[in-house]
C-alpha cells in the first residue's frame, strides 16, 4: 500500500509486526554569537543539522546574515548542561551542590540567564572535573551577590570554534543593509502614498 | 593597461556572478532545509552583489550603467559560460554546479588579489571572507553527500558527470590572453585550471565519488563569445521583467 498519508504510512499492515521507526529529522546544535570584538557571546537559537561541522555552515546564514558579527560557534545541543530553572529571588546557583565525580575533566564555557526571557549570555571560563563540578566552582567567579535564574555550562572540547582565519567571513557583512527591512523606508513609502491619496 | 583586454576579462567575471546569482536564487523558498534555504539565498545574494562591483569597474572604463549592462543586452552579448546558465534541476546538480563553480571563482579571485589593476586587486580583498564561505558551504556538502547514503552518491556523481564539460568550459581562453598575462592583470585561464583540478580532486578524493577523466572530458566552449544554451534567453527575459516595464522602478 502506497500512501503519502503518514498516518498509514506509519500503521503496520494486517498481521505485521514492525519495529518503530526513528524519526528522519536531524538533531540541533545551539549557536551563539558575538556582535562586536570585547562583546560577550550571547546563545542565539539552535539549528538542524547530521553534524557539528555542517551546523556551524547552517548557523552562520542562519543567525549572522544580518547587523554586526565578528565571530560564531555551534555545540551539539547534548553537550550543552543545564542547571535547574529558579524563580524570584532565588538563584541557580543556590541548587548546584558539590560534585566528587571526575567524568569530564576539561576547560567548560558558562552560561548565565540573568533576565527570563532573555538569551544566556558568556561569563567566563573554569577549569573543572564535570560539567556539575564547572557549574559549582563558577559561583563563586561568576555567581556571586547575583540571582541568576539558570546556568549553562558546555565542555570546550565540544565546540566548533570560529578559527583566527575564518574572521574575514563577515567582513562585508555591515554593507549588506539590504537584508535589513528598514533599509527599505516601507513606512516613509507608504506614509508618502497615502499622502498623495488626499490630494 | 589595455582596455579591452580588462573589459574582457571584467565582463566575463561578472556575467558569471550575475547568471549564477540568478540561478541560484531561484531556490529561495524552495531549498532542502529551512537553514540551507537561506544560506543558498544569501550566497546568490552575495554574487549578484559582487557582479554589480565589477560592472561598476566597467562602468568607469566607459561602458553603460550597472542596470543597464544587467538587464538590457540579449544572450548574445553575455560573456558567462553555460555552466552557469543551466536550469538549477534537482538540490543534487545545483549543488555539483556550486562547488565546481566557486572553487574556480574562489581561486580566481585568490590570483587577482595579485592584479596590477587595483580596482581588481581591492575588490579580490575585499570579498574574500565571502568567498571563503562559498567554499567552505560548497566543500562541506560535496563531503558529506558524497559520502552519506547510496542515493546520495549516485546523484551527485551523476550530475558531476554531466557538469564536467561544461565546468571546463570556464576557462575558455580570451583572444587577450597574453596582454593579460604580460600585463600583470590576471595569471590567465590555463594556470587558473590548473590550480583548480588540484582543488576538485582533493575535495572529490574525501568522498566516495569518482572523478572524470579531465583529458577525456571535452569542454563545452563559446559562453565567452557570446554563444549560449537555450536556457538563458529566459532566464535573462524574467530578470529583467520589472526593469522593461518601469527602467526607474525602485525597489
Amino acid at each position: 500500500m502506497n500512501s503519502l498519508d503518514p498516518r498509514v504510512v506509519r500503521l503496520p499492515q494486517a498481521g505485521e509486526v514492525k519495529p518503530k521507526k526513528s524519526l528522519d529529522q536531524f538533531g540541533t546544535f545551539e549557536v551563539f554569537v558575538q556582535a562586536k570584538e570585547g562583546k560577550p557571546f550571547q546563545h542565539e537559537g539552535a539549528v538542524h543539522s547530521p553534524n557539528l561541522e555542517m551546523a556551524y555552515l547552517l548557523a552562520k546564514e542562519t543567525f549572522t546574515r544580518r547587523f554586526t558579527c565578528v565571530s560564531i560557534y555551534v555545540v551539539d545541543t547534548r553537550d550543552v548542561f543545564v542547571s535547574p530553572i529558579t524563580e524570584g529571588n532565588q538563584s541557580a546557583y543556590e541548587l548546584i551542590s558539590k560534585d566528587g565525580e571526575e567524568d569530564d575533566k576539561g576547560a567548560f564555557e558558562i552560561y548565565h540567564l540573568p533576565k527570563r526571557g532573555k538569551q544566556h549570555v558568556h561569563v567566563g571560563t573554569v577549569e573543572a572535573n564535570s560539567s556539575r563540578d564547572a557549574m559549582y566552582r563558577a559561583k563563586d567567579l561568576f555567581g556571586a551577590g547575583k540571582i541568576i535564574y539558570n546556568v549553562w555550562a558546555i565542555e570546550q572540547d565540544k565546540i566548533r570554534f570560529t578559527s583566527a582565519e575564518e574572521k574575514d567571513l563577515w567582513n562585508t557583512l555591515p554593507e549588506k543593509k539590504f537584508r535589513d527591512a528598514s533599509d527599505y523606508k516601507g513606512g516613509d513609502k507608504l506614509k508618502e502614498f497615502l499622502e498623495k491619496l488626499k490630494t | 593597461m589595455n582596455n579591452e583586454a580588462v573589459k574582457e576579462l571584467l565582463y566575463k567575471i561578472a556575467d558569471d556572478l550575475l547568471i549564477l546569482g540568478h540561478r541560484n536564487s531561484e531556490w529561495t523558498g524552495f531549498g532542502p532545509l529551512l537553514e540551507e534555504d537561506i544560506a543558498f539565498s544569501s550566497m546568490a545574494q552575495d554574487k549578484i552583489g559582487q557582479s554589480y562591483a565589477v560592472y561598476q569597474m566597467l562602468n568607469e572604463l566607459g561602458e553603460q550603467a550597472p542596470d543597464t549592462v544587467a538587464f538590457t543586452r540579449s544572450a548574445n552579448q553575455f560573456h558567462n559560460c553555460q555552466l552557469v546558465e543551466l536550469p538549477n534541476g534537482e538540490y543534487d546538480f545545483s549543488l555539483i554546479r556550486h562547488f565546481l563553480f566557486d572553487t574556480a571563482d574562489a581561486l580566481r579571485w585568490e590570483m587577482l588579489t595579485q592584479s596590477s589593476y587595483e580596482p581588481l586587486s581591492l575588490l579580490a580583498k575585499k570579498i574574500k571572507g565571502e568567498l571563503r564561505y562559498h567554499t567552505m558551504h560548497a566543500n562541506t556538502w560535496i563531503k558529506q553527500l558524497g559520502s552519506a547514503t547510496q542515493e546520495s552518491i549516485s546523484r551527485l556523481q551523476h550530475s558531476l558527470e554531466g557538469a564536467m564539460p561544461y565546468a571546463l568550459g570556464i576557462f575558455e581562453e580570451s583572444p587577450f590572453e597574453k596582454e593579460i598575462i604580460a600585463e600583470g592583470i590576471f595569471a590567465g585561464e590555463q594556470e587558473l585550471k590548473k590550480r583548480w583540478q588540484l582543488k576538485i580532486e582533493s575535495v572529490i578524493g574525501q568522498t566516495q565519488l569518482h572523478l572524470p577523466d579531465f583529458k577525456i572530458a571535452v569542454p563545452i566552449l563559446g559562453g565567452r563569445i557570446g554563444k549560449h544554451s537555450e536556457h538563458l534567453q529566459p532566464l535573462l527575459d524574467e530578470m529583467s521583467e520589472v526593469f522593461k516595464i518601469d527602467p526607474t522602478a525602485e525597489w
